[in-house]
């Protein structure tokens, strides 16, 4: 199994050309999936833009000190990222600094020269990761992927994009917390379109737990509408229970493609196959072991 | 523009002025700082207030409109050049990102001077027109900039044996990764850090090392052999000499900019300066403005002026605005009907003033002021100071004090409905005696009021709001329609008349335009004439 192919695939073949890469939190394997995919778009001759709504391919975590995976860079590939983290060499083709700040300066976009290792740390506001991109595509990129944190998927809501989940050892203490936390991502981001010929509810703003609580003791059976799944604003068990007792729907809806797993954390081990059939069944999507080499699908 | 020292954070307020810089921004950070700089003309300096707002008038005639755009969108896409210039300045090594934003910028100036064709003296002199010749050689596709290898003639031969050393490092690895993934039964090689199965492998295949082992798998990474290693040190050492030959061509291109250091400040400069003349230029052109005579001898007239923040409301409406002309010369007094447009044409008068202090053209047909020392407002607009311990009354009686405390002696004055919460017969007496003050004080000062005879008792000039020419009969109860009519109805005018034009009784027909109760409406009009003899219009 070539899972970076695999995935790229997947994502290519539903017409997606940009791709948020989505976690259930740190260190859960968003940079080696994409790492993945990117390599494998660039061995197939495509031009690959990269950001970040965290930080990657620092060698070292800014906050614990471990290791991190790193990014190796084909030629061609253009980064959005700091400017005062763009490697002195190898030196990249510059093509714009933009007035996004963040912490480590401007955010500039650069176009690999010579293959090397980048960190990417992208613009701090979901509108400038949307801005970024569209930039990808006037640079000529054929891919645009985007290491996204969770609570920034408001980026998202440009609608068009795959998204793949991840989800790992790192960010729950049981495979059975994992696999509630990445099903209840999936749920989210999954809401599925509205049907314009049935009642609805149409929601301004976002669908809060408590919004969602007084419609349920309401009994309501309309579709709840929102614009976008971005618009969910619940997270794990309040997602999770709202299922079944709510129509919720969406305008613009999101195309989740794929779940990836790391079943090492950094204070724990899961047994990666269990690991990754829960996640199959949990989400219904076709789940990948980057590290392992495999991918399994639900039954 | 800093308008500190000429307006308070009142008047600012009541003459929007945040509208007014808003509208003369100039559109980038040497503009901006250009802008900073800028401070109104002062009493001493009309001839070079005036010079300057023929400046900008013969500028925006010569230039279209099209041009003066394509010349500000140049600016608004080049980048602040002065951090790299500064940092050059002081002997640093720049990186390539200050590179690109001073290519930008020396690309926008030579857009400009393009665009100038002639007209002004170019932006771009020889210094550095010659720092562009030699950042050129980095131009990468039409707007990027790379450290190509002509900048430094061992880069070349550098990135060359980078590239072979790179090759050679990926044939060793990769023979690895492949003979690894061959003994995993893997179809991928392994990239980074990879698992391995206990129970597939009776032991770790060779060149394959654990990181860290959990009870059923194996953390691995690739262990190079020894022809993997000696690549990766080929290729370590080849990369440290392109990063040196990059270095040095970042050294010797940091070197060109500071010997056009001098010469690179002076364009920023012209250029910030460039661009407020065009923001204002612009402004001219886009209001229709003419540039105002600025004379010595106290006092404000002009033709057909606009007050652009409501014109521009009611522009996005599709409503009409009827510009005013007004000649004052030390106090007068404006009165006229409700929604008639006296506190327009008091804000006219300041809106004016200001633009005329900073040498801007106005938006009149023709206007002739003196540069006055300060502009103050009293009256409706005016900030809630005092918060809930002072009445309205109270509020305006501080804020007056406040005025007339200043001690600067040519200050335009612009009095909206001063104590119209007080007694009738009080804020008149109030109001005459004020307007006798400022007349003794020299200062010009324009009085709105509904107070009738303060003009006559105070014996200044009166002008009034013509008012409204008809009523419409029927009342539509819609709002946005009751103003439209309003003002098809009103005679925006402000003319200068006896006192006898005084009595209007248009208060209550305005009431009942705007949908106020039937009966209290009809009972007013009794009233009215009962006391005043009077009747209102229908």
């Amino acid at each position: 199994m070539r899972t970076g192919e695999t995935l790229l695939e997947l994502v290519r073949g539903g017409g997606a050309r940009s791709l948020f890469v989505v976690g259930t939190g740190k260190n859960v394997g968003k940079t080696v999936a994409m790492r993945a995919i990117a390599a494998a778009a660039s061995a197939r001759g495509l031009t690959v833009g990269l950001t970040s709504t965290g930080r990657d391919g620092e060698a070292i975590d800014a906050a614990d000190s471990l290791a991190k995976p790193r990014l190796f860079l084909q030629p061609g590939c253009v980064v959005a990222t700091a400017r005062n983290l763009l490697p002195e060499h190898p030196a990249s083709e510059m093509l714009d600094v933009t007035g996004w700040p963040s912490a480590s300066g401007s955010i500039c976009f650069a176009r690999v020269r010579r293959a090397g290792y980048f960190e990417i740390a992208g613009p701090p506001t979901a509108s400038a990761i949307r801005e970024c991109v569209d930039r990808f595509f006037s640079y000529g990129c054929d891919q645009a992927i985007v290491d996204g944190a969770q609570d920034r998927v408001a980026a998202l809501a440009g609608g068009g994009d795959a998204v793949i989940v991840a989800t790992g050892a790192a960010s729950a203490r049981t495979i059975e917390d994992a696999v509630d936390d990445i099903r209840a991502l999936v749920l989210r981001l999954g809401v599925p379109a509205c049907d314009p010929q049935k009642p609805m509810l149409k929601i301004t703003g976002a669908l809060t737990a408590s919004r969602a609580a007084q419609l349920v003791s309401a009994r309501e059976e309309r579709q709840i509408v929102v614009r976008d799944p971005t618009q969910i604003a619940m997270h794990g068990k309040a997602l999770l229970g709202m299922r079944g007792r709510l129509d919720v729907r969406c305008e613009r809806p999101l195309r989740v493609v794929a779940a990836t797993i790391a079943s090492i954390g950094r204070d724990r081990y899961f047994e990666p196959r269990a690991f990754a059939d829960a996640v199959a069944q949990a989400t219904g999507l076709p789940t990948f072991d980057v590290y392992a080499g495999t991918m399994v699908r639900a039954a | 523009m800093k308008f500190a020292g000429l307006i308070d954070a009142v008047t600012a307020g009541a003459l929007q002025a945040a509208w007014m810089n808003a509208a003369l921004s100039p559109v980038s950070e040497p503009g901006r700082r250009a802008a900073d700089l800028l401070r109104p003309f002062v009493r001493g300096e009309e001839s070079d207030a005036n010079d300057r707002a023929q400046l900008v008038m013969r500028f925006a005639g010569r230039i279209d409109a099209k041009r003066v755009d394509a010349m500000r969108d140049a600016l608004r896409g080049s980048p602040d050049p002065l951090p790299a210039i500064s940092r050059a300045a002081m002997g640093d090594v720049l990186d390539d990102a200050q590179f690109l934003e001073l290519q930008r910028f020396l690309d926008a100036a030579a857009r400009i001077d393009a665009l100038l064709d002639g007209e002004e003296a170019p932006l771009v002199d020889e210094a550095c027109a010659a720092l562009a010749r030699t950042l050129e050689r980095g131009r990468a596709g039409k707007f990027g900039f790379y450290l190509a290898d002509n900048f430094d003639a061992s880069l070349s031969a550098a990135r060359a044996d980078a590239d072979r050393a790179q090759a050679e490092y990926d044939s060793a690895r990769g023979r690895l990764a492949q003979r690894v993934a061959q003994a995993l039964g893997r179809d991928e090689p392994p990239a980074g850090e990879f698992i391995v199965m206990r129970e597939s492998v009776p032991q770790l295949p060779q060149g394959v090392r654990a990181i860290r082992e959990a009870p059923t798998y194996y953390l691995c990474e690739l262990e190079l052999d020894a022809p993997a290693v000696e690549a990766l040190g080929k290729r370590d050492a080849a990369n440290a000499r392109v990063a040196a030959a990059e270095q040095s061509a970042r050294v010797m291109l940091s070197k060109n900019v500071r010997d056009a250091v001098q010469a690179l400040e002076t364009l920023t400069v012209r250029a910030g300066q460039l661009d407020l003349l065009l923001a204002h230029a612009r402004f001219a052109q886009r209001y229709d403005c003419v540039a105002a005579t600025i004379e010595p001898g106290a006092g404000i007239a002009f033709a057909q002026a606009r007050y652009l923040p409501l014109k521009a409301e009611l522009d996005a409406q599709g409503r009409r605005y009827e510009a005013i002309s007004i000649e004052l010369r030390d106090v007068a007094v404006l009165t006229g009907p409700n929604m008639g447009g006296k506190s327009v044409a008091l804000r006219t008068c300041g809106f004016i003033a200001l633009l005329a202090a900073f040498g801007v053209p106005v938006p009149a047909q023709s206007a002739a002021l003196c540069l006055f020392d300060e502009i103050a407002w009293l009256g409706i607009g005016a900030s809630e100071d005092g918060g809930g311990l002072l009445s309205s009354f109270a509020r305006e009686v501080v804020r007056l004090q406040e005025i007339l405390s200043r001690d600067s002696t040519r200050m335009l004055v612009l009095v909206d409905e001063f104590a119209r919460t007080t007694t009738p017969y009080e804020g008149k007496a109030l109001l005459v005696a004020l307007i006798r003050v400022l007349r003794r004080r020299g200062r010009v000062a324009f009085i709105a009021t509904h107070l009738a005879g303060i003009a006559r008792d105070a014996r200044v000039r009166h002008f009034a709001v013509r008012g409204l020419r008809n009523i419409p009969r029927a009342r539509s109860g819609d709002l946005d329609a009751a103003l439209a009519a309003l003002a098809d109805s009103m005679d925006y005018a402000v003319v200068e008349v006896g006192e006898s034009a005084e009595r209007h009784a248009d208060a209550i027909a305005l009431a009942h335009l705007l949908g106020l109760d039937e009966e209290i409406v009809a009972e007013a009009g009794t009233v009215l004439a009962e006391e005043t003899g009077m009747s209102w219009i229908r």
